[in-house]
């Protein structure tokens, strides 16, 4: 009796997660925020054939994120990992401006997903710590972020490397969720 | 009213797929882990979940070992069917790899390894080189394992990769089980490779592989023994010291160990000089040879094939043990069989008295095929051992007075055997076998009876009056019978002329002109031939000296070549086949070459191109050859005796009186090999079931025992003695004038060949 009543309770507040995808271009640093967002440091990584995924307790709230390999053998496999997600959180290298319009493309793809139609969309423009890297604004531009309609959405400049933006982004995203 | 209506259609239209695809997806973990327990019961029981492939793989992350086992599981069974997918799955192994648990890195590198796509090799090798290093002996064993499964997949990206060299590197391991996967892997490697130096067992290696044989489990024991015996010990004492440490071995509980431990000391036997050595290691076998026989009957039916191996190849081992080989009456049927043919190698003057009472009761056992074989035994061991022969023959005698038909007709069987081997010493018991004349029904020991009659018609009062009754169903009877009619009426006739000479041509005639099977036709029309142009010749052919025949039928007999093959596999099947492993193995490269070659041999065939087997185009197939040369030995084991036998002396003036016959003879003679060859290159094709033919070639053999010395022996006679006799002078057999020459002229020529066709036909 006792262990189904908590389990009620736990379907109602506990266990549920909230559940977060990191995706991007390769390179863009998305395991890299995952794992300063988990462990609050900066790791050495590889590149992601596959994926991570980890939990990341944040202000009360538990998210289940969800890191994707950005290479281009794995961006189709993306879908599979659109069901029940509550947003996305799209990387961009800042100082790649010759791929920003594949990332454009990518992101557009992505949005047009049934599946994700729900979803906030938190841009990060990381890489901020390195010279050259575009701001915010120009990213926001490359991207078309201003012709998305039905979206909640937001962009913030980050730097993995050095932990700056990112919880402000996080910010945004319970603001947003628990509205 | 609307919601009260049952809805039949709406839970059914998605299936269980769609229920579990949405609850591998679902927020909640034990969901989740429900729907992936969900998913491996469906597998188990064969429903097709491979569709679920990309949401299972979303489970692989977890800390939940229960479900990462669950999730591995299903990867391991669907991963080829979803070949793409799987790098899906790549960054978790890798991650798995470097966990802090070193049963989770085995984990990932062992399902890693199982997974037999190509895609996943890039990815393979990374994680692959950090559990070879890793400092868990348990990673180390399981990754070493991993590296034969690539070297499986993609040969040069092991060798590229350094895999074989770090494989070849933990067999200085301080583990022995991390020693022993390493040389279960290096040797399945060797096996496949093609510049075969991957594994080369040398003092070093060899040195390491004994120090871990002691500690490591059973599994890894047998696979360095198995490799220790590909070793070539350099001189006398080295293989003294490895049999030394080899021994312990024999204590095994595992009969597989206890196996491949004898299969090392048999083999490393070869090259210990010192007999005192060689005595104590063979004392040192038999309890654990004898422990054996304890076990299942499956085990001792192994167990006794490769005893059977292991006593013809040192016959003074379990020398006082015979009694182990007793029969249990619960005994399976295939272990009593085997059990007596060991018995009858144990046989020797000072157990032959106990063997002899323990086969009489098995004589009286319900098994019929069990009581022949028995019985067969008995005269077994009557040939073998010349100072229980006559024991053996009361034995047989009381047996034949039970009177019960099956026993009397296989001790008539060997009797015939036994007079063989000893030429008119038992005579005696001549009467009490005819008296049970009427019971006999089978071909074999109706033949064997009328093949006694008649060589010693002339002792026999009535023998004609015998021969007679049988003529009776002459035509009737199985070709064998018929055969060994014709030659003992024959023999009947050249012992006592005056009595027979009507009978005689009345066989003759009925067996050229009513028969229609060509063996017995053609060797009545030989027969006729002979007695009618020359008697003399004619006895001195059939009633020539017959070889001395061995205790071992040829059929069983293996040839020293073939026994040193066997000795090196003891413990595989090869050594329970009694067989080459080549001979029933079609290992991976080689068995397309098998199939070319076996069409190859089959247009032979076809043409009737016979006797050039051995060059056959394609070469580099020892394995066939050997199987031929087998069979030649066999084929040419039953009838060797007959080539040689009619020793005429060949001083004899050469007349000229029968050209044409000796030439046809020779003709014949000459066709005889590449009749064999046919045979070897069908069993060049058929492998086993060749091997079928031949055992029915045994049977023909042993028949050809008695007929050989007749048929096959009269025709390898004639092959040059007729023409070297001089025209019969008048004799007792003048009067064989009257019988001319045979009445139809078919070129015996044809005939004969039609004969060798015919028994192609059969075989």
């Amino acid at each position: 009796m006792g262990s189904i009543f908590s389990r009620i309770l736990g379907r109602l507040w506990g266990d549920k997660e909230v559940r977060i995808l990191i995706l991007g271009l390769d390179g863009a640093g998305k395991t890299t925020i995952l794992y300063r967002l988990q462990v609050g440091e900066v790791v050495t990584t590889i590149p992601t054939i596959g994926f991570n995924v980890e939990t990341v307790q944040y202000k009360n709230i538990k998210f289940q994120v969800w890191d994707l390999g950005g290479q281009t053998s794995i961006r189709p496999y993306w879908r599979c990992y659109y069901a029940n997600t509550d947003a996305v959180i799209y990387v961009v290298d800042s100082v790649d401006r010759d791929r920003v319009s594949t990332a454009k493309e990518e992101l557009m793809a992505m949005l047009e997903e049934d599946e994700l139609k729900d979803a906030s969309l938190l841009v990060f423009a990381n890489k901020q710590d390195m010279a050259g890297a575009m701001t915010s604004a120009e990213v926001s531009d490359a991207l078309g972020l201003s012709t998305l309609m039905n979206r909640q959405w937001s962009i913030y400049k980050t730097s993995a490397v050095k932990g700056e933006g990112l919880t402000e982004g996080l910010d945004w995203l319970i603001n947003i969720m628990q509205k | 009213m609307d919601s009260f209506k049952p809805k039949f259609f709406a839970t059914s239209t998605k299936g269980e797929n769609a229920e579990l695809l949405v609850d591998l997806n679902s927020e909640y973990r034990d969901r989740r882990k429900d729907a992936v327990k969900r998913v491996i019961a469906n597998m188990t029981v064969g429903k097709d979940v491979s569709s679920l492939f990309p949401q299972v793989v979303k489970n692989m992350q977890t800390e939940d070992l229960e479900m990462k086992k669950l999730v591995y599981l299903y990867l391991m069974n669907y991963a080829k069917s979803n070949p793409d997918l799987v790098i899906l799955a790549v960054n978790t192994f890798v991650k798995d790899t470097d966990h802090v648990n070193p049963l989770i890195r085995a984990l990932a590198i062992r399902t890693m390894g199982c997974i037999r796509v190509d895609k996943i090799l890039d990815h393979l090798c990374e994680p692959l080189r950090k559990c070879l290093g890793d400092d868990n002996p348990y990673v180390r064993k399981t990754a070493a394992i991993c590296v034969a499964k690539l070297w499986d997949l993609d040969q040069e990206r092991a060798i590229e990769n350094g895999f074989v060299t770090m494989l070849q590197d933990l067999i200085s391991d301080s583990t022995p089980m991390v020693v022993a996967n390493a040389v279960t892997a290096l040797a399945e490697m060797q096996e496949s490779s093609a510049t075969k130096d991957v594994f080369v067992v040398n003092v070093a290696i060899m040195n390491k592989m004994l120090a871990a044989l002691n500690e490591c489990t059973e599994w890894g024991q047998i696979a360095i023994l198995t490799s220790l015996a590909e070793y070539k010990p350099l001189d006398s004492k080295e293989a003294e010291n490895i049999c030394e440490r080899v021994v312990p071995r024999l204590q095994h509980a595992n009969g597989s160990v206890v196996l491949s431990a004898i299969r090392v000391i048999m083999m490393y036997m070869r090259y210990i000089k010192s007999e005192e050595f060689i005595k104590g290691l063979i004392k040192k076998m038999s309890p654990p040879l004898v422990t054996l026989l304890a076990s299942a009957p499956e085990v001792q039916y192994v167990s006794l094939r490769n005893i059977n191996l292991i006593l013809q190849k040192r016959p003074d081992i379990l020398q006082n043990d015979v009694r182990v080989f007793f029969c249990k009456y619960n005994d399976p049927p295939y272990v009593k069989r085997e059990k007596l043919e060991i018995m009858i190698k144990l046989c020797n003057e000072k157990n032959i008295d106990q063997l002899l009472s323990e086969l009489k009761e098995y004589a009286s056992e319900v098994d019929v095929d069990f009581v022949r074989k028995a019985v067969h035994a008995i005269g077994r061991c009557a040939i073998m051992i010349d100072e229980a022969s006559e024991r053996c023959v009361n034995v047989l005698l009381d047996l034949i007075n039970t009177k019960v038909n099956y026993v009397v007709q296989e001790a008539i069987i060997v009797i015939k055997d036994i007079f063989r081997k000893y030429p008119k010493r038992y005579e005696a018991i001549i009467p009490t076998l005819c008296q049970n004349l009427d019971s006999l029904d089978e071909p074999e020991a109706k033949g064997s009876l009328i093949w006694i009659i008649g060589e010693y018609a002339e002792r026999i009062e009535n023998a004609d009056e015998l021969i007679e009754n049988f003529l009776e169903t002459f035509l009737e009877e199985n070709s064998q019978v018929q055969l060994q009619l014709l030659t003992a009426t024959v023999k009947l006739f050249l012992k006592k002329p005056s009595q027979s000479q009507e009978i005689v041509h009345r066989v003759l005639q009925t067996a050229t002109q009513e028969i229609d099977n060509p063996d017995t036709r053609d060797r009545a029309y030989v027969y006729w031939r002979l007695l009618s142009t020359d008697p003399q010749a004619a006895k001195a052919v059939v009633l020539s000296e017959k070889p001395p025949i061995s205790a071992e039928s040829s059929s069983n007999r293996i040839s020293p070549g073939l026994m040193d093959e066997l000795i090196n596999n003891i413990s595989t099947l090869a050594s329970v086949y009694h067989k080459p492993p080549t001979a029933f193995m079609g290992n991976k490269a080689f068995s397309a070459d098998a199939v070319r070659k076996a069409a190859v041999a089959d247009a032979r065939d076809e043409e009737q191109i016979t006797g050039e087997t051995m060059d056959s185009p394609s070469g580099g197939a020892p394995a066939a050859k050997n199987a031929m040369a087998d069979l030649l030995d066999l084929d040419f084991g039953s009838s060797e005796p007959a080539y040689t036998s009619p020793p005429i002396s060949s001083s004899k003036p050469v007349s000229n009186n029968g050209p044409n016959y000796s030439a046809d003879l020779f003709d014949m003679s000459a066709d005889m090999p590449s009749n064999t060859g046919v045979f070897g290159g069908m069993n060049n094709m058929g492998g086993m079931s060749g091997m079928g033919g031949m055992g029915g070639m045994g049977g023909m053999g042993g028949m050809g025992g008695m007929g050989g010395m007749g048929g096959m022996g009269g025709m390898g006679g004639m092959s040059n003695p007729p023409a070297q006799h001089p025209a019969p002078a008048a004799d007792p057999f003048g009067n064989l004038g009257t019988f001319g020459a045979p009445p139809q002229q078919q070129k015996p020529a044809t005939t004969q060949s039609s004969t060798v066709n015919d028994l192609l036909d059969l075989f």
